[in-house]
């Protein structure tokens, strides 16, 4: 028995038990999720990226 | 089999979720009370197709004094005036010149843009050569107006060169995905409005500088001294060569030509900080001359030049926050008339 799972044998058992692992665990759900991951991904690799394209051509003193 | 198909869904799934996002942007990125330090053509453009469906208004189009140099947008002269009911919008940036306020007439007019009013200044420090600004556009101006110009005005100019950064295939797939890609195509001013400044990176570093009081000593170091603005300004008579010149007449026979309205305000100058460069008669008869040259052109100007003290201004030519109030009591009675 694994420990906080009664009844539970071996990992596949334990996930079974877990509220997140049951909707990462829909076959549909895998995709999708991925797609929104690459989405926060490309998001934030724009928002946060270093600005490459400094147009500051002011000249301070 | 299965693997290629799940990845499928979740690049569609990507897709979709940033065609959203591009929905979105397009929709609702604000329209700030000026341009950004590093706005972008996406940026520009939207701005100038916004402005041929807006009311005809009054529209600032000059450089760092009237943008606000080194002060929050709420308190640049033209946001003032706004606050206080002008229907007004600042084209102004860091780096224009006659060069760029001609450029940017010449985008306003391609879009159909009737202004009310064109309220404009004229820096005698940008009739030197020496001045960054005197024969070059600001990028993403150069990127929109560059076609609307003459071959003769384009070899005016300095184009902007190409980027040493990026291959040239970098460069075409950059332009490509600009075209169709608003969050991307508006990445600088989307940084520059969540972070205040040009990246996250750079607002971090800012962060640390103030609170441990690198800023603070840095910017003791820099306060204005005269020696820093010799040359800044070219005394020699404004010749028919000068491309300040030539760029101010082009801007002054547009505005007539479209029977635009316009002010021209003559930049309030530091005199007590710049007085043994621009003391002398020199400089007085290239002011005269400039001023001569727009009021015969039809051009309103305000002679701000002498009107400021040396406590009003941050260095040279840039006001505080109190002497962009006092320019924007100076320019709101004129303005509503």
């Amino acid at each position: 028995m694994i420990e906080n799972v009664p009844g539970a044998q071996n990992v596949e058992e334990v996930l079974a038990h877990d509220p997140i692992y049951a909707v990462l665990g829909r076959r549909i759900a895998h995709p999708v999720v991925l797609g929104v991951l690459l989405f926060l991904i490309v998001v934030a690799v724009i928002v946060f990226g270093p600005s490459a394209e400094s147009r500051f051509i002011y000249t301070d003193f | 089999m299965r693997v290629l198909g799940a990845l499928g869904t979740a690049v569609l799934v990507m897709l979709l979720l940033l065609a959203g996002l591009d929905r979105a942007v397009a929709a609702w990125f604000p329209r700030f009370d000026r341009v950004s330090d590093n706005f972008s053509p996406a940026y520009l453009e939207r701005e100038v197709e916004a402005l041929a469906h807006d009311p005809p208004q009054t529209i600032f189009i000059g450089d760092s004094v009237l943008w606000g140099y080194k002060l929050p947008a709420a308190d640049a002269a033209p946001t003032l005036l706004r606050r206080k009911g002008l229907a007004a919008s600042n084209l102004s940036f860091e780096g224009g010149s006659p060069a760029n306020t001609y450029a940017m007439l010449r985008l306003l007019e391609s879009h159909g843009v009737h202004p009310r009013l064109v309220v404009f200044n004229v820096n005698q420090k940008e009739f030197s050569q020496a001045d960054s600004a005197y024969q070059k556009l600001h990028p993403s101006l150069e990127t929109l107006s560059w076609n609307l110009l003459t071959a003769d005005e384009r070899k005016l100019l300095t184009p902007t060169p190409p980027s040493t950064t990026q291959k040239p295939i970098e460069v075409q797939l950059d332009r490509w995905v600009t075209s169709f890609w608003q969050l991307y195509a508006l990445r600088s001013d989307i940084r520059e409005w969540l972070f205040g400044d040009v990246d996250a990176v750079h607002a971090l570093d800012d962060a640390i500088q103030a609170a441990s009081g690198a800023k603070a000593r840095t910017d003791a170091a820099h306060k204005p001294t005269p020696d820093r603005f010799e040359g800044t300004y070219d005394l020699s008579p404004i010749d028919e060569q000068n491309v300040s010149l030539i760029f101010l007449e082009k801007t002054i026979a547009l505005l007539a030509r479209d029977h635009i309205p316009a002010i021209a305000i003559l930049t309030p100058t530091n005199h007590t900080l710049l007085h043994e460069f621009i003391d002398v008669p020199e400089y007085e008869k290239n002011l005269a001359f400039t001023h001569k040259l727009l009021a015969s052109g039809g051009v309103r100007v305000i002679d701000l030049d002498k009107a400021f003290k040396a406590a009003e201004f941050i260095d040279n030519d840039h006001l505080t926050a109190a002497g962009n109030q006092r320019l924007a009591g100076t320019l709101g009675p004129v303005l509503a008339q």
